[in-house]
């Protein structure tokens, strides 16, 4: 899969179309292609509680609504899916 | 008046000179404030789906537990999972959501607007009348608006973007309350009211522009701080533990409930503070420069200790401020949230700070134009109707000025003229000013208001207190309200007059009386209500002749004489009335008991200490329903051409006039010509045949000139009004009121009407505010409309609205500044409540109309508040455009 700003916790979404880059203060947009420094943010697609479904939907946990973007930075049962 | 005036702006004095004249120069703002403001030009509104997921998921989790604790508990799981943000340079940090213009959907309120054209829920809102506003809006094409899907971004209500890989949950969230939203809950029992459908009739017509108990149930009102800031959270925390151990098991059992509730959103609260402190940390750890590590490492202590604390400066005070400023926002869809008297609650903060050396001007100066960004940046994410064609994008938080203390001195003080000058150097439409004007205020306050208005910033408004005061003790004396307490009034939204009360805020050992809202929302009950479509219903026997559609039963009067008319008007204005007070206050009904209040209840006097929210009646003060119309001037000024051009003269008969209004005079209507105001409309060829009714339309008298014959007819109709609401009884079971303000309803609202006999054409928007003269017909000064418009006792009303457009050369310099004041003076000391301007020459708004990309931060006073121009409809730009510019005073 590959990774775009949004998914880094480097990014810092200004709207919907933009943001800036927390490391180098450098404008960026969400879809543009990981750099050397990122890091991904936790979200649901990255958990291994996660499920996907149909496009932009998935299942926490096996049985609640959730969807892969979700930054689930501050969500308790947040673990990381383990490395194929 | 003559065919000339339908093709160009109107001037009182002399014309304009050949240059276009640019407003006076004003002070850049610090480099701090100029970045974070640049920063905010470049950002589009933007929604997002964190909190509303976390808040039903755990709504869903919590499925038969005691509904308030539910309520809580939603709100505390959206409140801990909100991704922190900090942008650089920031010194007051959080925001609504996690974008710098950040907003999202409520699906608990109302689920509907947002869904796809094409989904059962949209179509059904839309058969019930609940859309048809939105369908009549023009949203601003420019600024943060994103009025278009691309690429990745989905556009919605012309306003928001959302990222596509939302959209499925948005959806899917928004399908969960199906049945169980408010507005779904409540217009399952609202159909109970006998007569609804024609409720439903009204909203199509959109004789009423919308429902307030499921689309803004909060708002129109001030918040008060004082809870936080005299106890920190930590403090109120521990109180209600206290008080929740004394209500245990104990009748009136719903205060144990409520304590418990209110303590689980602090802690939510709470951990989203702290949630910011760490991303300061993180923030810090990636500053390169180290002033700026040594600032976001101050902003994570500061967070920290406020997460817990009462502030230990004024830079904390400001800072808590405005974390539940957020607090409040983020617990309901809500415009109109007013800051209220910062600049008297926050000075014993900032006077202690001033003499131990913690503070200076400068420094102050910087914060308040960093935290005018800041509350510039909220967004309301709402239906189209609701925020392009309500709100235009604003969301009014009314700071206000000046007033009288509780011992009836002037409130004035230092920090005031700071926050003035703030207004100047930083100029942006958040938080708009408002001077609570009152014959004690010191000169130079007075003057520097003076100053911050004509640099054509649209605000200060100026505001009378006396009259206000009078309102209060009128309407609220009852509950208990007195003179003393009167004086602790406060702006609530655009112009709601509200209700306060004096807090006795200690700070090292002495007590300091700090003004704050004591009442919730105002500018509930009756939304708002179209005032010449009800009677171009009349005219038509009940039919809206736009859509062929039956609204109301035949009225039965033959309109033999102009009392008939008038009986109609007032026949139909009653019916509506009716209909819609019992059909809201169920959907507030609803509101409260699926979605109360809680932040907004802890900080409102005397919740904490009855145990009540504030849809119990927990708050001081609670009679804050009303009714709201729109379009007064032009109901004014066709009464005035039907009873002197069929009744007085005999020159035409009532058939002449309904045939005329349904050819529109002649012309094409406005959504065919593209302009919405009398400037540039475009002749059919009957226009000849139309010709002379047309023109002794618009030569019969018109309100703004000091004319007995119209003045009357204001006179008799505003005494009816704010005498009739009272017969109607909110969902508290207190009297209503009459509340007059346009806000932008007059554009939608005049886009579903057809011509008036007052000459107005069809689709076009009506005058703005109360009191303002319809655009171009106020010929004889401004003294001639100041007599008009004070011709009924403005105290009857919570507000009244006046907007003058003056041009930039008659108010230069310091004469013109004392020429300035003098005419504000003249106004409200003949007893107007409210005056406001836009001073700028016309013939830039045409250019900025024509060239916007070149116009981004030029601001305008519209109706109650100051927006971009580039943010605003086409259907208020042409009416802004078309008011009378005053060339001399």
């Amino acid at each position: 899969m590959p990774y775009l700003c949004k998914d880094c916790r480097y990014y810092l979404p200004v709207d919907v179309f933009t943001g800036i880059c927390k490391i180098t203060r450098a404008k960026l947009t969400p879809d543009d292609a990981f750099c050397e420094k990122s890091e991904k943010i936790p979200k649901c697609k990255f958990c291994e509680h996660f499920t996907p479904e149909r496009d932009y939907l998935g299942l926490c946990m096996g049985n609640t609504l959730c969807y892969p973007d979700l930054v689930a930075a501050k969500c308790a049962d947040f673990t990381w899916e383990k490395q194929p | 008046m003559n065919d000339h005036d339908l093709s160009t702006t109107s001037y009182y004095g002399d014309q304009p000179g050949e240059l276009i004249s640019d407003r006076e120069p004003k002070p850049e703002p610090s480099l701090r404030a100029k970045k974070a403001r640049d920063l905010y030009f470049e950002a589009k509104s933007s929604a997002s789906m964190e909190f509303p997921y976390w808040y039903t998921r755990r709504w869903d989790e919590l499925d038969g537990e005691i509904p308030v604790i539910r309520r809580a508990e939603a709100l505390k799981a959206g409140f801990e999972h909100l991704t922190p943000v900090i942008y650089p340079g920031e010194l007051l940090a959080m925001g609504k959501a996690s974008y710098l213009r950040g907003s999202y959907p409520m699906p608990w309120l109302s689920e509907a607007f947002f869904m796809a054209a094409e989904d059962k829920l949209y179509r059904e809102a839309q058969e019930s009348g609940k859309l048809t506003a939105d369908r009549f809006t023009t949203m601003g094409k420019g600024g943060g608006n994103v009025t278009k899907s691309t690429g990745n971004v989905i556009s919605i209500a012309g306003k928001f973007g959302l990222r596509v890989e939302e959209m499925p949950a948005m959806l899917e969230v928004a399908k969960k309350w199906k049945d169980r939203s408010v507005d779904d809950i409540g217009h399952k029992y609202e159909q109970m009211v006998p007569g609804y459908k024609e409720k439903e009739a009204l909203m199509r017509s959109v004789i009423c522009m919308f429902d307030s108990g499921y689309t803004l149930p909060q708002g129109r009102e001030v918040i008060n701080y004082y809870y936080p800031l005299q106890f920190g959270i930590s403090g109120i925390i521990r109180n209600c533990e206290e008080s929740l151990t004394e209500a245990a098991g104990y009748p009136s059992m719903d205060r144990l409930y409520f304590f418990k509730a209110v303590i689980i959103v602090l802690e939510g609260i709470q951990k989203w503070i702290r949630n910011y402190a760490g991303e300061a940390h993180l923030m810090a750890s990636l500053a390169v420069e180290e002033k700026e590590r040594t600032e976001l490492l101050e902003m994570a202590g500061r967070l920290e200790w406020l997460s817990e604390n009462s502030p230990r400066s004024f830079h904390d005070a400001l800072q808590l401020n405005w974390i539940f400023h957020v607090a409040v926002l983020n617990e309901d869809a809500i415009s109109g949230l007013s800051p209220g008297r910062v600049g008297q609650i926050l000075y014993p903060f900032w006077q202690r700070d001033m003499k131990n050396g913690v503070i200076d001007r400068e420094k102050t100066l910087e914060l308040l134009e960093i935290m005018r960004v800041k509350f510039t940046e909220i967004d309301c994410f709402a239906s189209m109707g609701v925020v392009g064609g309500v709100l235009s994008g604003n969301t009014f938080n009314n700071l206000c000025l000046g007033g009288l203390q509780k011992d009836g001195t002037s409130a004035t003080n230092e920090l005031e003229l700071l926050i003035l000058q703030a207004g100047i150097t930083c100029d942006t439409p958040q938080p708009t000013l408002s001077v609570l004007y009152d014959e004690k205020l010191p000169e130079e306050f007075l003057l520097k208001g003076v100053e911050c208005t004509k640099i054509g910033t649209g605000y200060p408004a100026w505001v009378n207190n006396r009259v206000a005061m009078e309102f209060l003790q009128s309407n609220y004396g009852h509950e208990g309200l007195d003179v003393e307490e009167a004086r602790a009034w406060s702006i609530g939204g655009c112009l709601e007059t509200s209700p306060g009360s004096w807090m006795p805020l200690e700070l090292d050992g002495e007590i300091h009386w700090i003004p704050g809202g004591s009442a919730p929302a105002t500018s509930v009950g009756v939304h708002f209500l179209s005032l010449p479509k009800l009677l171009e219903v009349a005219l038509f026997d009940g039919m809206d002749m736009r859509t062929g559609e039956r609204i109301f039963p035949s009225h039965g009067y033959r309109m033999e004489n102009y009392e008939e008319i008038w009986n109609a008007f007032k026949d139909y204005f009653s019916r509506a009335c009716h209909l819609l007070t019992l059909t809201n206050n169920i959907q507030h009904d609803a509101w409260r008991k699926i979605s109360p209040s809680l932040v907004n209840s802890l900080l409102k006097p005397d919740c904490l200490a009855t145990g009540k929210d504030i849809g119990q009646m927990g708050s001081r003060y609670n009679t804050t329903f009303n009714i709201e119309t729109c379009g007064t001037a032009n109901l004014i000024n066709s009464l005035a051409a039907l009873k002197k051009n069929i009744f007085t003269e005999h020159i035409f008969s009532l058939d002449d006039y309904r045939n005329a209004l349904l050819a529109n005079f002649g012309y094409k209507n406005a959504l065919e010509s593209g302009s919405y105001s009398l400037v540039d409309q475009v002749p059919t060829p009957d226009y000849d045949h139309w010709k002379k009714i047309h023109k002794a339309s618009l030569d019969a008298p018109k309100f703004g000139n000091d004319n007995p014959f119209v003045d009357s007819i204001m006179k008799a109709w505003e005494e009816w009004f704010c005498s009739m609401a009272h017969n109607y009884r909110s969902l508290y079971d207190q009297p209503m009121y009459a509340c007059q303000i346009s806000v932008s309803t007059h554009g939608p609202m005049g886009a579903v009407t057809l011509a008036g006999a007052d000459g107005r054409l069809s689709g076009t928007t009506f005058s703005d505010g109360s009191v303002s003269a319809y655009p171009g017909t106020d010929r004889n000064g401004p003294y001639a409309l100041f007599n008009s418009a004070t011709c009924w006792n403005h105290s009857l009303s919570q507000n009244s609205q006046l907007n003058l457009k003056i041009h930039p050369s008659v108010v230069k310099g310091r004469e013109g500044s004392r020429k300035f004041l003098e005419l504000i003076r003249a106004y409200l000391r003949k007893g107007g409540f409210h005056v406001q301007f836009n001073i700028v020459d016309s013939r830039m708004l045409r250019q900025a109309q024509s060239e916007p990309e070149k116009y981004r931060s030029l601001l305008v006073r519209v109706a109650g508040f100051t927006q971009y121009w580039v943010e605003l409809g086409k259907q208020i730009q042409d009416e802004v455009i078309a008011r009378t510019e005053y060339e001399a005073l």
